[in-house]
């Protein structure tokens, strides 16, 4: 099923092909008729054999087409005997608990994953670590990069076969639609999850709580959310938040660190930083906004970008996303394309930034992992996005140039409450697994403490040690690759780079800043009090000093009452799911706004740019929209009195 | 006709060998009955999919019969019906478009067979059809690494010439789309569509050439006079494949190009159903909308019939 889309997109050519063939042979017969002429029949003959030879290749084409598609993608034992030589050379050497991987069976897992951005077997260092304690492969299957939006997950439904290991986006519809199928793998079934999920009861009790009374009937459990956090108030993140502006701070300086008071006031700061900064490291030109659109959903994901630093998200915390923008935490919705909405204000900003040339004429036609390149490079000026920062480099911090925290006066970013019932980005086992305890026992493993530990630092000795007080410290290999750089890591740890090493599933299984039992401090490396108590760079000293002397900036913005978080509910209920004819509608108008917004980004003038607007507006309208907003409005009401029912 | 058959001494040591021969003709077809049953008929059994709600995973019969629900709601709203006409539009444009070029491999074949040097003519030949060996994912690959704004190639001369102060998005525009992508096709297909003719050309009798030459043609003469009805046939029947195969293959041409900007002017009707189907998960729906392809197939099949008729005096279905 792995080969399905492709077939999907080769399926028409190798038609077309056929057809000619078998019309090729046709020809000639019907030529075969008018034997006055000899040329004719020579012609015959070689057009007989041009439609032979290829009737052959088609042939082979399509046999070799059926025998690929039979492939899933499950463990072949020859790939994977391929695989294991280098492996197992490596781990004959490394030091780490050989024991529990030499008496089982390699098994490959399919991890399917609707988060990750990397396709193919994981690599390097985390590949090792799997390896070495589990002796799995982690075959990542995803579905960004193949084909987008939900064309793999239709295609592995249709195959009745959601892989070994199975992380949804949202625990909405598909989620739902693959439990009732029963693609998913009831935990509950011979005592699994008593069996082989102790660290899950023990650390993330209320996530299955959760998973069994909203999609479980009260007795079976499918899944478990993501980003299980302790049970405490106040913003559940560490140093930095999901969404904040970080420009590149040096600049800002440099121009003179000009007071910022709306989201439009950034743009002159950002054309002065351009102007001193035209060029990249490596030459080429910079830009305020570098772009993306392959995680666009039902809107362009950039533009919603602002409405996160408003305190506005497409999600409730609850229901899932749809054409409303919810407030974290008052009882406010806006519509995606109200006027006066932070969407289509996103979307002007953009435009003016286009017109001022900020923005990444690449932006339409490339994908996250080029933006993050850019990132790396220093092509660009500013991101929404901490966790995108590829720019701060040790070498480029002590140099005194990086990327942090310059907030607009009127900025209430969107902050996640600590959730011990877990987020809605859900781990499921697919019904099909092979040896479904030995996922339960790796998924397991990740929601430990050594799991949590392990699967984003790496193993014990590389980036992380224990230090005299059983607390944890960086290594100075740790300080050069943390957070994701790509340094160069040594062959007994399984080679290759920090970054291109990291876990590519992308999802989260407790939350990174609760509290290591292990230690008593948070997971988060940047956290530990060895951190904290590290000489700041030079960079953070200037950042510092600017800000009031804030050390982080969960910190300042906490102080300043710029943050709005979003309190977690416990329903008991699932999310509503919306029906097939207004789903129907949703996508059609979530195609059309998607595609105007990008069009009114790059619109040549006011004109051109109020005429897409209307465009958009009045196609959406046409195509359902204002069903669908009165319908996700209805569903995030609910959710208000929830969160009074806290 | 059976008798004498039989009657002949050859036929009698056939049967001796065991199949009659009308069985064994049987046979030999066989594989191609089988072929076009599974790959053109059978899939119409899928045309079903459009009277249910269907979700991917569940068995068609546990999801719920809705008749003629998604047909009526192509129509049932003008914003959609346009929708489905702008795609149509986009469909015949290009379809007429990929037939008024079916042209070009004619006059390619006929130029190319004029060159005498054969050195020349063979590496031009194997240039020009290698193109049709690439995928269209590479092919995009190519426009990608041609016209992209800060490595592209157009960009940079542009750009180093002084003709342009900064890059340029080539590919994101939505001027001349439907011309863009038929020259793409055109540069991709020029040398495979060719081959047919230069078989055809090389069997045309070379007495008809010596005859003319004696009369006093020249080249232009000669090619006028004698190639191009000499290939007429085989172009007919090319023409009626590319008809007929044009609206199926446009797909991932149209896929790998399509972006926000050009969205409007490159949905071909393969290429929304793809993208209502299996992007937006609804694929009653897109069923639905792809019967339409069908009519727009059979109209595009009786007009071809209706000028080989026309032409040549013959139909050919």
């Amino acid at each position: 099923m792995k080969h399905e889309a492709y077939r999907l997109l080769e399926g028409g050519d190798r038609e077309g092909a056929r057809g000619a063939a078998a019309h090729a042979i046709h020809a000639t017969f019907k030529h075969g008729h008018n034997r006055e002429q000899t040329r004719e029949a020579n012609q015959l003959t070689k057009m007989r054999k041009t439609g032979l030879a290829s009737t052959a290749v088609l042939l082979a084409l399509s046999l070799a087409a059926c025998s690929s598609n039979k492939d899933n993608g499950n463990s072949s034992p020859s790939a994977s005997q391929a695989a294991s030589p280098s492996g197992s050379a490596a781990s004959s050497s490394a030091s780490a608990s050989p024991s529990a991987s030499q008496n089982r069976d390699e098994y490959k897992v399919d991890v399917f994953s609707m988060l990750s951005n990397f396709s193919g077997e994981q690599q390097g260092w985390f590949a090792k670590v799997v390896k070495d304690k589990f002796n799995l492969d982690l075959n990542i299957i995803s579905s960004n990069l193949e084909g987008g939006g939900d064309v793999k997950f239709s295609a592995m439904m249709s195959a009745g076969n959601l892989g070994d290991l199975v992380v949804f986006g949202d625990d909405g519809q598909k989620y739902q639609d693959a439990i009732k199928a029963g693609m998913l793998l009831d935990w509950t079934q011979d005592g699994l999850l008593d069996k082989y999920g102790q660290n899950i009861l023990k650390y993330a009790p209320k996530a299955i709580e959760k998973n069994k009374v909203n999609f479980g009937g009260g007795s079976k459990v499918y899944g478990i959310g993501f980003d299980v956090g302790d049970d405490k108030p106040g913003p559940s993140e560490a140093r930095d938040l999901t969404y904040h502006p970080n420009l590149r701070f040096d600049l800002y300086q440099k121009i003179g660190s000009p007071p910022i008071k709306t989201m439009e006031d950034y743009l002159p700061v950002l054309k002065k930083m351009q102007e001193l900064e035209p060029k990249s490291d490596s030459g080429r030109p910079t830009y305020a906004f570098s772009m993306w659109k392959d995680w666009d959903g039902n809107m362009m994901m950039n533009a919603k970008a602002w409405a996160g630093l408003n305190g506005f998200d497409e999600g409730d915390g609850f229901n899932n996303g749809g054409f409303t923008l919810i407030s974290a935490d008052k009882d406010e919705v806006q519509g995606v394309l109200d006027e006066d909405g932070y969407y289509l204000r996103g979307l002007h900003l953009y435009y003016e930034a286009n017109q001022m040339g900020l923005v990444d004429p690449d932006s339409l036609t490339q994908t996250f992992d080029d933006v993050v390149n850019k990132m790396t490079d220093g092509q660009l000026l500013f991101t929404w996005f901490p966790w995108m920062n590829t720019y701060n480099t040790p070498e480029r911090l002590a140099e005194g140039k990086g990327f942090a925290l310059v907030p607009f006066q009127e900025e209430r970013t969107f902050s996640y409450g600590y959730n011990p019932y877990g987020g809605n980005r859900i781990w499921a086992i697919g019904a099909k697994a092979k040896h479904p305890e030995r996922i339960m026992e790796f998924l397991d493993w990740l929601y430990s403490p050594e799991g949590v530990t392990v699967a984003n630092y790496g193993p014990e000795g590389l980036a992380w040690k224990k230090n005299a007080d059983g607390k944890y410290e960086l290594t100075d290999f740790g300080n050069q690759a943390l957070p994701s750089n790509p340094t160069p890591v040594p062959e007994e740890f399984g080679g290759g780079t920090w970054k291109d090493g990291q876990n590519q599933i992308n999802n989260t299984t407790l939350k990174l800043t609760d509290t290591n039992p292990d230690t008593g401090e948070p997971y988060e490396y940047d956290l530990w009090s060895s951190y904290l108590s590290k000489a700041p760079t030079k960079f953070d000293e200037s950042w510092r000093a600017a800000m009031g002397g804030a050390t982080t900036a969960k910190e300042y913005l906490e102080k300043n009452n710029m943050l709005a978080v979003n309190p977690q509910i416990f329903t008991g209920t699932a999310p509503e799911v919306i029906s097939d004819s207004l789903s129907q509608k949703q996508s059609q108008a979530a195609q059309v706004i998607k595609q105007y917004s990008w069009k009114m980004v790059f619109a040549k003038n006011d004109a051109e740019y109020d005429k897409l607007k209307n465009e958009m507006i009045a196609k959406a309208k046409g195509l359902g929209y204002d069903e669908v907003l009165a319908w996700n409005k209805e569903q995030n009401e609910k959710v208000f009195g929830y969160r009074k029912q806290k | 006709m059976e008798p004498i058959v039989r009657a002949s001494g050859e036929s009698v040591v056939r049967r001796s060998r065991g199949l009659p021969e009308r069985y064994r003709l049987f046979l030999y077809a066989l594989p191609f009955i089988v072929l076009v049953f599974l790959f053109s008929y059978l899939p119409l059994y899928g045309w079903i999919y459009s009277l249910y709600n269907y979700r991917p995973g569940f068995k068609l019969s546990d999801t719920p019969f809705v008749g003629l629900q998604w047909f009526r709601s192509i129509f049932a709203n003008p914003t959609q019906t346009a929708e489905v006409g702008r795609v149509m539009k986009n469909t015949i444009a290009m379809s007429s478009l990929g037939i008024l070029t079916s042209v070009l491999p004619v006059a390619f074949a006929i130029l190319l067979s004029e060159i005498r040097a054969m050195r020349f003519k063979k590496l031009v030949q194997i240039l020009t059809t290698l193109p049709n060996f690439i995928s269209w994912v590479l092919v995009y690959a190519i426009a990608f690494a041609m016209f992209n704004v800060d490595n592209g190639l157009i960009n940079k001369i542009m750009i180093g010439l002084g003709w342009q102060d900064r890059g340029i998005n080539y590919l994101a525009t939505d001027s001349h789309t439907w011309l863009a992508m038929i020259l793409w096709g055109t540069w991709k297909g020029l040398g495979w569509g060719a081959i047919m003719y230069i078989a055809a050309i090389t069997s045309i009798d070379q007495e008809l050439y010596d005859a003319a030459k004696v009369d006093g043609a020249g080249r232009f003469r000669m090619m006028w006079n004698i190639t191009v009805p000499g290939i007429l046939p085989t172009y007919f029947v090319l023409l009626m494949l590319s008809i007929a195969n044009f609206i199926n293959n446009g797909m991932e041409q149209y896929f790998v190009f399509q972006n926000p900007i050009n969205k409007d002017h490159i949905e071909v009707l393969d290429l929304y159903v793809y993208n209502t189907g299996m992007l937006g998960t609804n694929f009653s729906f897109a069923t639905a909308v792809s019967m339409l392809k069908s009519l727009i197939s059979i109209g595009l099949l009786l007009f071809a019939n209706r000028l080989s008729k026309l032409v040549r005096g013959e139909s050919i279905i």
